[in-house]
């Protein structure tokens, strides 16, 4: 397959799931998607397109939470950018972790660090937090403010 | 000083911890074992367990996962123990001074003997602030 097959195919079997489509450059693509579509739209590309799934990335853009899945088209040299928006008050979406073993642990990562609920998830526990971490802290949102009153922000020495 | 922190000074046998570093201070302290700058003529050996250790070699800005871990190692060493922080992350924790994850610098939970600056600090400056470190203990102003 080439690349305009990859896509037409992509494309036309996803229509109605596909908000916004940017064609950034010969090795990647965007795709915004709704957000209770991501899980037929990964399962495809992992199972069917033989995609590999690289990473996931969560960003805090008010009033949304952004999240990246990117996968690569390794025969077509091509990386597919999933892009799903989520409201910021409830950020809810579906987990990919059963289809795609290794979104596992960066589910968890966003899930502490943002605040993402990942219905589904197999195994919902934090990864990398300190265990006294107060819960319904997400350090990485733009609205974190320090909970810690032991800390100390002076230079020191 | 005291005959145990002298008998440490023939030979002080050291332990690598790392508390969250970036790897590049932990890659220059290999370094210092190696043929070209060899720290072993000073006597110095990197030591496997905690327990057979004399000093205390601590790079990375202390996040709060590895400061746990490090107050328990810090129980575990055999004592007189001389701490020495590696790197600016260490010293001063850096550009991490006001991460959500790395509230206390090291000198606030471990006493510290000598600082070592630099991001990464070469290799003979880690050997020059090992060896001050020696003379200033072996000299008894301590």
């Amino acid at each position: 397959m080439t690349r305009e097959e990859v896509l037409l195919d992509f494309t036309s079997r996803f229509n109605d799931d596909i908000i916004d489509y940017y064609d950034k450059s010969g090795s990647r693509l965007y795709v915004t998607i709704k957000p209770e579509s991501i899980v037929g739209i990964g399962t495809y590309l992992f199972r069917n397109m033989g995609a590999r799934f690289n990473i996931a990335s969560a960003t805090d853009l008010p009033p949304n939470i952004e999240i990246l899945y990117h996968f690569i088209v390794e025969d077509v040299n091509l990386i597919i950018s999933l892009r799903v928006f989520l409201d910021r008050e409830n950020p809810v979406v579906d987990s990919l972790a059963r289809e795609i073993e290794a979104c596992n642990w960066i589910e968890r990562e966003m899930s502490e660090l943002l605040g993402i609920t990942f219905t589904g998830h197999p195994d919902p526990r934090r990864l990398l937090l300190a265990d006294n971490w107060p819960e319904c802290v997400y350090p990485l949102r733009q609205d974190y403010e320090e909970w810690d009153e032991s800390a100390d922000r002076t230079r020191g020495i | 000083m005291s005959l145990k922190l002298k008998a440490l000074l023939k030979s002080p046998w050291v332990f690598h911890l790392s508390t969250g570093s970036c790897n590049n201070c932990d890659i220059e302290i290999l370094d210092c074992l190696t043929p070209r700058f060899d720290i072993e003529r000073f006597g110095m050996l990197l030591a496997g367990s905690i327990k057979h250790a004399d000093v205390l070699l601590v790079t990375g800005s202390c996040n709060r996962m590895s400061v746990e871990r490090m107050k328990e190692l810090w129980e575990q060493v055999p004592k007189p123990c001389l701490v020495v922080a590696v790197g600016t992350c260490t010293a001063s924790r850096g550009i991490f001074k006001d991460s959500y994850n790395c509230p206390v610098p090291l000198d606030k939970i471990i006493p510290v003997d000598v600082y070592i600056p630099g991001c990464p600090p070469k290799p003979e400056a880690i050997i020059a602030g090992v060896v001050k470190l020696i003379e200033k203990v072996g000299s008894g102003n301590d």
